[in-house]
């Protein structure tokens, strides 16, 4: 690579803008995450955070604006493809295959990479290896958190977009999620949309605060994340 | 509502297809007439509701029906046998419509069209004795003269329907501006708010698929009127398509949309049969080509050239069409 | 009634049974995964059934005629997906369902202008009967339930034991999740789509010989197709297949009693049926 040419960054938005039928939800959004780093998105209900990993995962179609993922550009792909180059999206409802088996649902997972080495996703998580034959259909809330977060890390995505995943967890699923995502940045740059505001602090090298549609803040400073001024912002 | 403004569009309209008779066969326009007050009723379903019903033959030949049997075999008088027929139609698409309306629409569509299949194997085996099976009931010299307009004469018929039609008309038109058209559309995008809102879905779905039908039953009976005859043939399964390809092809959601499409069907049906001779091809081409473009039918078409001709509003744009894309 | 007339009965229910399942678990997986109704199915039964009969008249073997039919289905369903399905998969349900009627009619015009509107004999590829508890029952008919039989077992473990299977299930529930593992939806689509061509073209050749072939059949066999998805419920396989059975049995033992049972009887069950579950015994929530 050249002298002084720039990395480019695993994700970078510029001038993002989407809108849900006749009304704007984002607004000429400017973000980019690093190698190895986590970054989290705060904002209140309604803010846009959800429909922002949706635009970038390509389950919705931007009006204007860039993603970017190492120099590939991401607009237009269908969201299958997105998750093939490398940036997997894992959706705030819950929702595994309920039909199908926890291994099964893993199977799903390794098939687009062809990569079936599921260490890393069973060393985060050894209790699936229990759950291997049950139908996903009856875990349990953080079980089904779980099982989301480990299929989506098969296959090493250089990105993951994850959309609350505490919510409505018990405190010690929360702070078990808190060392994964801490040793996920390890391999993979991960962002986060938390409402949980303590958690956010703890382990954020960033933070973005998104308020109405739009990126009110870029906190770069350890010292600045403290949760009430994360609150203050919103 | 007594506005020249809000009748201005019925008018022109009517007025068109009353100078459209003097150029064209009346068979033609008298087809055109009965034909779109069949399509209305499917039009105000999908467009407003959101049903699509592929079973309103089953309504058209209630309606026929009904009116044929009191012609032949009660009376002749045929205003007397047109009353007849609509009430069968509204009785029957009330306690048809109990049970479809709480359907999910795909399976209403399914339920209507096997309604139709049923309805004709009806009329042509099961009551054959009274309906005379596929060969038809004749009653043309049943109906009798009848005062101010005799409707067995074909000009005179013409004039009855166009009366008939300015009134079906100016009621939908109506309706559309009432709460209850508002309630029908909305039925359609978003019921629940509606629920919170105090009023029931069910009941208002169940008296817009009862007027609904209840007028393509009345084009029934003046099908059987026009052509002093009725046969099961009118509801086969071939023929569930007509009032949807008419509605699509008119517009869906456009009050005057059905009259377009007629025109436009018939005329090309009866143009096209001298070529193609095959119309079910003709019928599946022009369905899967007007929905693949999607411009809102030959209304929407037209409508946005006379916009840009008159500028302003010439109709009221109809909401979101059925056919829009999710959100 | 006789044990005999009833024991056929039977058998003629079945096999009816056997050709509407194998046209509804098309149109059954079709709407469970792509959200459409998928009316052109009946298009491929029709074609099926036609180039059985011209394949068969032909070279003189049924089993030729067959292959041929399925063939064609295969690759016409593939068309029509490629052409029109894909652009109008994101459409509402009613959507789909107008333009695959529009297919299917205008299918139906090609077949008359190509075959004309005379029915077709088809013979039968073997006369035999086989003496059951008593009856005589046609050979072929038994043949034609074990087929399908067969492909349900087919189908079954192509959804439960391959990969694409499985996709296909889990995309049943939730086609974004399936997405967002980098599975390609398209692919899953076509091969769903054309699984249920091959299958309905499959049901159009078996069901010929025991039928004259005519441009509207399609549309004959079209109402009870409805009654049996409805009944069984849009979107469940095991569905499709209870409602399959109970439908044909209906039809069969029904127009031994009184002929217009036939179609009164599972219309009246369809009602029934849609009055206490309106979505059918198994049919699928519409929630997205």
């Amino acid at each position: 690579m050249p002298e002084g040419s720039p990395t480019p960054r695993r994700l970078s938005v510029e001038g993002l803008n989407v809108s849900r039928g006749e009304a704007r939800v984002l607004f000429d959004i400017h973000m980019h995450l690093g190698a190895n780093e986590i970054v989290c998105c705060v904002g209140r209900n309604g803010a846009g955070k959800s429909t922002l990993m949706k635009s970038i995962a390509g389950f919705l179609a931007a009006q204007s604006g860039r993603v970017q993922s190492d120099g590939v550009d991401l607009n237009g792909l269908p969201p299958y493809e997105v998750a093939r180059l490398g940036v997997k999206y894992v959706p705030q409802d819950k929702k595994v295959f309920s039909d199908l088996t926890v291994r099964e649902n893993l199977e799903l997972g390794s098939y687009a990479t062809q990569d079936y080495d599921w260490d890393p996703a069973l060393t985060f998580f050894p209790k699936l290896k229990i759950l291997m034959d049950r139908k996903a259909g009856f875990l349990s809330g953080g079980e089904r958190q779980m099982l989301m977060i480990g299929r989506a890390i098969l296959g090493s995505p250089k990105v993951l977009l994850i959309d609350e995943p505490t919510e409505g967890l018990a405190p010690s699923i929360v702070s078990h999620l808190k060392q994964v995502f801490t040793e996920l940045s390890k391999r993979s740059a991960v962002l986060i949309v938390e409402q949980n505001l303590p958690l956010v602090c703890a382990i954020s090298d960033r933070v973005y605060a998104l308020k109405e549609g739009r990126l009110v803040a870029e906190l770069t400073q350890r010292d600045q994340m403290k949760p009430k001024v994360c609150e203050d912002l919103l | 509502m007594a506005s020249w403004r809000w009748w201005r569009g019925i008018l022109i309209t009517f007025g068109l297809l009353v100078a459209m008779r003097f150029f064209l066969p009346l068979p033609f326009m008298n087809e055109v007439l009965v034909f779109s007050i069949y399509t209305i009723g499917c039009n105000f379903l999908l467009g407003r509701v959101g049903f699509i019903s592929f079973g309103q033959p089953a309504y058209l030949a209630i309606g026929a029906y009904g009116t044929a049997f009191y012609l032949f075999y009660f009376g002749t008088n045929p205003y007397l046998g047109i009353l007849v027929g609509l009430a069968c139609g509204v009785v029957f698409s009330f306690i048809v419509g109990l049970l479809f309306v709480r359907l999910r629409s795909d399976y209403f569509a399914l339920v209507n069209l096997a309604l139709a299949v049923i309805v004709f194997y009806m009329f042509q085996k099961v009551l054959a004795e009274i309906t005379k099976g596929d060969n038809g009931l004749w009653f043309l010299t049943n109906i009798a003269s009848t005062p101010i307009l005799n409707l067995s004469r074909p000009s005179e018929f013409f004039m009855f329907v166009m009366i008939l039609g300015v009134l079906i008309w100016a009621m939908y038109k109506y309706l559309d501006d009432t709460v209850f058209g508002a309630c029908c559309l909305a039925t359609k995008l978003n019921e629940t708010k509606l629920e919170f809102l105090g009023y029931s879905n069910f009941k208002i779905r169940l008296t817009a698929f009862v007027i609904a039908n209840s007028t393509t039953a009345l084009a029934g009976c003046l099908y059987a009127i026009y052509l002093g005859f009725v046969s099961p043939e009118m509801t086969s399964p071939a023929r569930t398509a007509d009032p949807v390809v008419v509605t699509i092809l008119g517009g869906v959601g456009s009050l005057l949309g059905p009259i377009v499409g007629t025109i436009a069907y018939t005329g090309l049906r009866d143009v096209a049969s001298k070529f193609i001779g095959n119309w079910e091809l003709f019928v599946g081409i022009i369905l899967v080509f007007i929905m693949m473009s999607n411009s809102g039918g030959l209304y929407g078409s037209l409508e946005k050239l006379l916009q840009r001709l008159f500028g302003g509003s010439h109709e009221p744009s109809p909401g979101k069409s059925a056919t829009a894309v999710k959100q | 009634m006789s044990v005999q007339l009833l024991i056929s009965g039977v058998i003629f229910g079945l096999s009816l049974a056997s050709i509407y399942f194998l046209i509804s678990v098309g149109l059954s997986l079709c709407f469970g995964l792509m959200r459409i109704i998928s009316l052109d199915q009946l298009l491929y039964y029709s074609f099926g059934a036609f180039l059985t009969y011209s394949v068969s008249t032909l070279t003189g073997s049924f089993w030729l005629g067959l292959l041929a039919g399925v063939s064609v289905g295969v690759v016409l369903a593939l068309a029509v997906e490629r052409l029109i399905f894909r652009r109008i998969y994101e459409r509402e349900l009613t959507f789909s369902m107008i333009t695959s009627f529009g297919i299917l009619l205008g299918g139906i015009g090609a077949i008359k202008g190509f075959w004309g509107v005379v029915p077709k004999p088809v013979p039968v590829p073997f006369d035999n009967q086989v003496s059951l508890l008593g009856t005589d029952i046609p050979l072929y008919r038994l043949l034609v339930v074990v087929l399908a039989a067969l492909v349900y077992g087919g189908i079954w473990l192509f959804l439960n034991r391959t990969i694409i299977g499985k996709a296909i299930r889990a995309g049943i529930e939730d086609m974004e999740h399936v997405e967002g593992l980098g599975i390609n939806a398209a692919r899953l689509f076509t091969i769903t789509f054309v699984l249920a061509g091959s299958l309905s073209a499959l049901a159009g050749g078996l069901y010929a010989p025991l039928i004259m072939v005519d441009p509207h059949m399609g549309l004959e066999v079209l109402a009870f197709v409805f009654m049996v998805v409805i009944i069984g419920g849009l979107g469940s396989i095991k569905g499709t297949l209870y409602s399959s059975l109970l439908v044909g049995q209906v039809v069969s033992i029904g127009s031994l009693v009184y002929a217009p049972l036939a179609i009164m009887a599972p219309f009246a069950m369809m009602l029934l049926i849609l009055l206490v579950r309106p979505t059918g015994l198994f049919g699928a929530a519409l929630a997205k």
